[in-house]
């Protein structure tokens, strides 16, 4: 059941009352133990110091975007924190600030430091300015901490910005160099390529291709003539085999046998009408006769001819046998075709030839091609590098040129750090202060924690809204006169032990202010 | 007439007579018929049991021992109590309709100060010299009156009820102060809620009821979880006033009171012992409702 506010009041006073030794107690205990808390809090001393960082410079609208100005201040703040907490700084601060006078080791050192490091802040406090703020308990030393970190921060700042964009010039200009140099080797690379391989141009391929077809075709068809060649000679060949060499002609002895035979017809036609006594038939008979005879001495002669010509070694022509025409014909066209035959031959593995090389010829393309490409690329990369690196090299030396004159980031103590002379953080008073206002929260707030708890009926409305049944009167409690006694003796108590812690804490709060604890 | 006298020379040997003739004064007056002193002899013919019972008027109770006893007065140093009771009592007077009522009064849970709250409203109406408060103890395990009543042995309800040579009369005793009667819860009993259902109990009822018209009873009742009486009890009452601690029960707890009773005739309930800060200061005397 929600109560109102006034409700709740109400009920906090009546809670108060009827717990008020818990009340008591709990601010007498809360405000004492915070008051001792108070006074055992060790005290710190800060010490702060701004660094101006000057922004605007005049060069900056000029050199826009041709020279990489450092000159952001948010960067600038950790950037100081990177400065002052290096090593080389850290380590000027100790000696500084007199940590290392006891000589401590490098561990005690590091942890030295780490401290400091968790003491100091370093943040942007407007635009220009950077705030280095270092809390110690020693306020001499908090103010040494704090100036050194100032004046070395300027010191390295100054230094490290001119060297940096010296560092970058150089480290750019090494780059280009080394990417020049690539290139060079690149581009020679290329040329040697190129010498070496003349017919790998792009496009050679195509034709390459085109010259394979070609050759392929031609071997094709000189294959096929020679097979036709082939056949038609054998076919010649056999044709030749069935044909005589020569023709048997008219030679002397064979006119004389023709005469005797006529002779001898023209007397077998006389005897039908006379006798052999017939002087034609006596003389036919002769005649035949010497026919005969002829016939014998003529070959006698040709055996002599003969006989005389193989021993002289002459060729013997005889002069009754003739060429046979057709046979003739045959050899020609049996000698023309083992002619051609001989010439496919030769064109075919001439072509056969031609198509290896062009065959290694394509090979030796492709893999040329392939060089070519990464060669190609090689040099582009680097090209394109090297043309960067270059304009990056030209705003680096405009950097490097502003740093030197000092143009860029201009740094100065703004508020050089002062020693501190009261303590910062928690205070005693705060401890006092607070301590009393928890001294009254805390009890307050159980009481009032516990209220929200507890279910049971402390308003006389809850009874009225949960039991819907009216509330006739509201009985207050009613001491006797005894209790009432009693009641007011605790009070009493009550007020003296109040008055005497808050006395108590005045008392140690004037001696703490004044100096005597 | 015998029993007159005995109890004329019982009082005048206690010597209570004569410390209370202040205040037999002051009750005469306020008889609300308006008599006077003269008429006294003629009043105590007419009406025996008032005779008895005032003659039997011991010394009035100083505001000390009131205080003590924790019982109202109308010049308390503390106003709020008695204007807390006053405030219930014109309530009921509302509810009654010009009739007096039978009002029980029990509390939720034991430690509730039901006896309290029913003493000082039995108080409260005696405030008033047209009414008078007569407080029935039903809490027979826990009676809170023997000390009011300075008598060593006295009767009460129990022996009413149980014993038949008891009368009424014998029962109601005076506590010293004005126009509050008690009739005590009497001898414990083992099962006192036989007696209650009794015949005898109703009559006791319905007697003190319709003598006297100005007349309002209040039942103090045991706890209503711990007491079968007090459902038995709630029959013979016209009123019922439930009280609740402060911080000691939930709403729960009442809901299940009320349930118990039964709703129609709860007339309220009364919010007892709410700590508040004891003015310190006098405060002036409390003003007349």
């Amino acid at each position: 059941m929600q109560l109102s506010v006034e409700q709740n009041i109400r009920l906090l006073i009546n809670d108060i009352y009827r717990y008020r030794n818990f009340v008591v107690a709990a601010f007498v205990v809360v405000s004492l133990a915070t008051m001792v808390v108070g006074m055992m809090w060790p005290k710190s001393y800060t010490s702060s110091t701004s660094v101006f960082v000057e922004q605007k410079s005049i060069i900056q609208p000029l050199m826009q975007g041709a020279a990489a100005v450092n000159t952001d201040v948010k960067d600038q703040a950790t950037i100081a924190r990177e400065i002052i907490f290096t090593r080389k700084v850290m380590n000027q601060v100790l000696d500084l600030a007199g940590w290392t006078k006891n000589k401590p080791s490098e561990i005690e050192k590091e942890k030295i430091a780490d401290r400091i490091k968790d003491n100091t802040t370093v943040r942007t406090v407007s635009a220009n300015l950077i705030k280095i703020e270092y809390k110690d308990k020693d306020p001499e030393r908090a103010f040494v901490t704090a100036k050194a970190f100032a004046d070395l921060l300027l010191k390295e700042a100054s230094g490290s910005q001119t060297t940096d964009s010296r560092e970058a010039f150089e480290f750019i200009d090494k780059q280009v160099r080394e990417y020049h140099e690539k290139l060079v080797r690149a581009e020679q690379q290329l040329k040697e390529f190129h010498s070496r391989n003349v017919d790998a141009r792009p496009g050679t391929q195509g034709e390459v291709s085109k010259r394979l077809d070609g050759l392929q075709g031609r071997i094709e068809e000189a294959r096929l003539a020679l097979k036709e060649a082939e056949i038609r000679r054998k076919s010649l060949e056999q044709q030749l085999a069935g044909e005589a060499e020569v023709t048997v002609s008219i030679t002397r002895e064979g006119q004389y046998q023709t005469r005797i035979a006529e002779l001898q017809a023209k007397r077998d036609a006389l005897r039908l009408t006379y006798h052999d006594t017939y002087p034609d038939i006596v003389r036919i008979n002769y005649q035949i006769e010497e026919l005969k005879a002829a016939i014998l001495e003529e070959r006698r002669k040709r055996e002599e001819v003969k006989e005389a010509a193989r021993n002289e070694g002459r060729v013997y022509v005889d002069e009754g046998v003739r060429l046979n025409p057709l046979y003739q014909q045959l050899r020609q066209e049996l000698s023309q075709t083992k002619t051609q035959i001989a010439t496919l031959k030769t064109r075919l593995y001439e072509s056969k030839k031609l198509l290896d090389e062009e065959l290694e010829r394509a090979r030796r393309i492709h893999g040329g091609e392939a060089i070519l490409a990464e060669l190609t690329r090689d040099y582009e990369v680097n090209r394109d590098i090297y043309q960067d690196l270059l304009r990056r090299r030209e705003s680096a030396r405009v950097s490097m040129n502003i740093d030197r004159e000092q143009r860029g980031l201009n740094m100065r103590i703004q508020e050089p750090a002062a020693l501190p002379l009261r303590p910062s953080g928690l205070r005693f008073v705060h401890f006092l202060v607070g301590g009393l206002i928890l001294g009254l929260i805390v009890p307050m707030g159980a009481l009032y924690g516990i209220s929200v708890v507890d279910p049971r009926v402390r308003m006389p409305s809850v009874i009225h809204e949960g039991a819907k049944i009216p509330v006739l009167a509201v009985v207050p409690h009613m001491a006797t006169p005894i209790e009432m006694k009693l009641v007011f003796r605790n009070i009493m108590t009550l007020g003296i032990v109040l008055l005497a812690t808050i006395g108590t804490i005045v008392t140690v709060a004037a001696l703490k202010i004044s100096g005597v604890i | 007439m015998s029993k007159i006298e005995d109890a004329l020379r019982k009082a005048r040997a206690s010597g209570a007579l004569t410390t209370a003739s202040h205040a037999q004064r002051t009750n005469l007056q306020l008889v609300p018929t308006g008599k006077v002193d003269t008429e006294l002899a003629h009043e105590l013919e007419v009406s025996q049991s008032r005779a008895i019972a005032r003659m039997r008027e011991p010394r009035p109770l100083t505001k000390e021992e009131l205080a003590e006893n924790r019982l109202i007065s109308r010049d308390m140093a503390d106003g709020r109590v008695a204007n807390a009771f006053r405030e219930a009592r014109t309530k009921l007077l509302q509810r009654s309709g010009g009739k007096n009522r039978i009002i029980m009064v029990t509390p939720v849970s034991q430690g509730s100060g039901g006896s309290f709250v029913a003493m000082n409203l039995a108080v409260s109406f005696s405030f008033d010299e047209s009414k008078t408060g007569l407080l029935v103890d039903c809490n027979i395990d826990d009676s809170a009156y023997r000390k009011l009543i300075r008598q060593e042995s006295h009767l009460g309800l129990m022996d009413y009820l149980e014993r038949e040579d008891v009368s009424m009369e014998q029962i109601i005793h005076p506590v010293g102060i004005p126009r509050l009667r008690i009739i005590p819860a009497g001898k414990r009993r083992e099962v006192p809620a036989e007696y209650f259902t009794s015949i005898k109990m109703r009559e006791l009822m319905y007697n003190v009821r319709q003598r006297y018209h100005d007349r309002f009873i209040i039942v103090d009742a045991p706890p209503v979880f711990e007491n079968a009486d007090t459902q038995i009890l709630c029959e013979l009452c016209d009123d019922i006033l439930l009280v609740v601690p402060y911080g000691k029960v939930t709403v729960s707890k009442i809901n299940a009171a009320v349930d118990a009773i039964g709703k129609e005739k709860i007339a309220g309930v009364i919010f007892n012992n709410e700590p508040r800060v004891p003015k310190l200061r006098k405060s002036k005397r409390v003003t007349s409702s």
